[in-house]
């Protein structure tokens, strides 16, 4: 409870600090919201040219996409500064955050806020609103429930794979190329259903780098193509749960790591 | 009663060891080979509660290393730190409930806000009470003279007053220990003083235990009794600052305004400048009053005093003869 009061109260201090530079707010909203358009005008001209992709149409595309982006923008509009934890590391600022009564990742998530991030919640949430109308999906109140689920889910998952990623940086210093291939394969393969690229890099995407839990599994089971997955399809339903398994995995990695941390200067 | 237990400290740092020749850059990527640096060799010491410690030492000697292990920054590669019953890195939050922090180069408040705001901030996150904090406020404002800028946004405030700044935050919570790492690096002589001065009256005023590292030696002998040397990560000396003076500078100079001056028994002539003559003497063995009588009984003396020496060249010279 204190922690989730403590989070609050930070977050609302890097906000008031964001509005300080107020000019920048519309600016960062669309500049997000038209950097995702591009990626969905690339997947429109695709699915205009060939009609399907491995038996998805274009409303099916757009519902997983919708999910996909939705669990993005959920997870960085908390998670966005961890793009920073290389600088916050070697320049020794997190110094700052170890002698404060809070946890420390709590404090370099709050250092400030990325408003752009917004545009990127806002644009998934619309995709998805829209995509969820037109995909063919039986709405019982335990599908909308799923849909929440899952999109929570896919958030916990991408952050979960950055999180990790960033607690590397205590030993390695410099991880921003490890998270941006991360952020890579999450856009390049994540607006797809992955069957289209075949056996081996689908179990890949599935154990190896758990892509397909943000969006395929989900999507794939609540339209009710589970039959044409590699995997049960109990663990396609369980998709929310793994989000939360990993999660929790990497911040006890990220607590761990951290114990490297070697400070600037000596 | 020890606030502060400092055991057999050390930490170490290691790197992949550079590589010489032909894909130099590559190798070192590459290679498994650490060269391993020790930082702090094997400390120990403690401080007392009310102590006000000077921690000295030359760049390099190991010295925010081990303030960064005593705040918990740092986890020690072996050895124990014990700050008022728990050790700081194990238990983080406890400890920093105790602490108060203030890193000359590095402020703890929230850039782009006003003052006010990272004071208020800090007093959630430390659970003050409200009136309590109101109190405190009104007490900074008062003594370190925030009024005038509490308002500004912490990136538009000047040095001195973001130190200033940074001493009431760490202090608002009332914190039985307080740490200072170079707190009045970069400022004029006047915002010296003036956080010289809310030191010492904290000290005295509520006991607080000051841990303080500095290069102005002029705000160790000002606020410290004592002070720990620490030269290539051990510590080369641990006590009174006077008996230090004693100990590695036992002499004074008397300087003398005349007009010719050869000699005097029971002193050594070691400068002579513009009409004045440095005598060095041993107070042990010349009394100053003796030696005042002797160079007047003999020559027309203009002026004269006697000059005890400064800290900073006694910590020279120790170091001079260990390096």
């Amino acid at each position: 409870m204190r922690g989730a009061r403590v989070y609050l109260l930070l977050a609302g201090a890097a906000f008031r600090a964001e509005f300080q530079y107020r000019g920048n707010l519309f600016i960062n909203i669309i500049g997000g919201l038209f950097y995702q358009g591009v990626g969905l005008a690339f997947i429109w001209a695709v699915l205009d040219r060939f009609g399907q992709v491995g038996g998805w149409g274009l409303a099916e595309i757009a519902f997983l996409y919708g999910i996909r982006l939705t669990a993005h923008g959920l997870w960085l509009l908390p998670g966005h500064q961890l793009i920073h934890v290389d600088e916050v590391v070697i320049e020794g600022d997190y110094d700052r955050y170890l002698v404060r009564p809070v946890p420390p990742l709590v404090q370099l998530l709050t250092r400030r806020v990325r408003l752009s991030s917004l545009g990127d919640l806002a644009g998934g949430v619309v995709l998805l609103s829209i995509a969820s109308a037109s995909a063919p999906v039986d709405w019982s109140p335990g599908a909308v429930c799923f849909l929440l689920l899952a999109v929570v889910g896919g958030a916990l998952v991408e952050g979960s794979l950055q999180l990790a990623a960033s607690a590397l940086v205590f030993r390695m210093k410099r991880v921003s190329p490890i998270k941006f291939a991360i952020d890579m394969i999450f856009s390049d393969f994540g607006n797809y259903p992955l069957k289209i690229f075949g056996p081996v890099a689908g179990f890949g995407l599935t154990f190896v780098f758990p892509l397909a839990f943000v969006a395929y599994l989900p999507a794939t089971v609540l339209m009710e193509r589970g039959e044409e997955l590699a995997v049960p399809e109990w663990l396609a339903w369980g998709a929310p749960a793994i989000g939360v398994v990993l999660m929790y995995a990497a911040y006890r990695f990220w607590e761990r790591q951290s114990r490297h941390y070697e400070s600037s200067g000596h | 009663m020890p606030v502060i237990e400092v055991a057999d400290l050390v930490k170490e740092f290691s790197r992949p060891t550079r590589q010489e020749g032909r894909f130099a850059g590559l190798r070192t990527l590459l290679t498994r080979e650490q060269t391993v640096k020790r930082a702090v060799d094997g400390v120990n010491f403690t401080v007392q509660q009310g102590e006000m410690v000077g921690y000295l030492g030359p760049n390099g000697a190991g010295k925010s290393t081990t303030i960064k292990m005593l705040t918990g920054i740092l986890v020690p590669t072996s050895g124990t730190v014990t700050v008022a019953g728990a050790t700081p890195w194990r238990d983080r939050s406890r400890n920093a409930r105790r602490i108060g922090v203030v890193f000359g180069q590095r402020s703890q408040l929230w850039w782009d806000l006003p003052l006010r705001d990272s004071l208020w901030l800090i007093s959630r996150l430390y659970d003050v009470p409200e009136a309590r904090f109101r109190e405190r406020q009104r007490q900074f404002s008062e003594v370190l003279g925030l009024g005038p800028f509490l308002d500004t946004p912490v990136r538009q405030l000047s040095l001195g007053q973001r130190m200033r700044g940074d001493l009431a935050a760490a202090m608002l919570y009332d914190p039985d220990i307080l740490y200072l790492d170079e707190p009045t690096v970069g400022l004029d002589v006047i915002a010296k003083e003036r956080i010289r001065t809310f030191v010492g009256e904290l000290n005295r005023a509520s006991g607080t235990t000051v841990v303080l590292t500095t290069h102005d030696l002029d705000d160790v002998e000002e606020l410290c009794g004592r002070i720990i040397l620490i030269d290539h990560g051990k510590v080369a000396y641990d006590g009174a600052v006077d008996e230090l003076k004693a100990r590695y500078a036992p002499h004074r100079e008397l300087v003398v305004q005349t007009d010719r001056l050869e000699s005097v028994e029971g002193a050594e002539v070691v400068r002579r400048e513009d009409g004045k003559v440095w005598l060095r003497f041993d107070p042990v063995r010349t009394p100053p009053a003796e030696l005042v009588a002797a160079v007047l009984e003999r020559h027309r003396v203009t002026d004269l005093s006697i000059v005890e020496p400064e800290l900073e060249s006694v910590i020279h010279r120790i170091y001079a003869d260990r390096g």
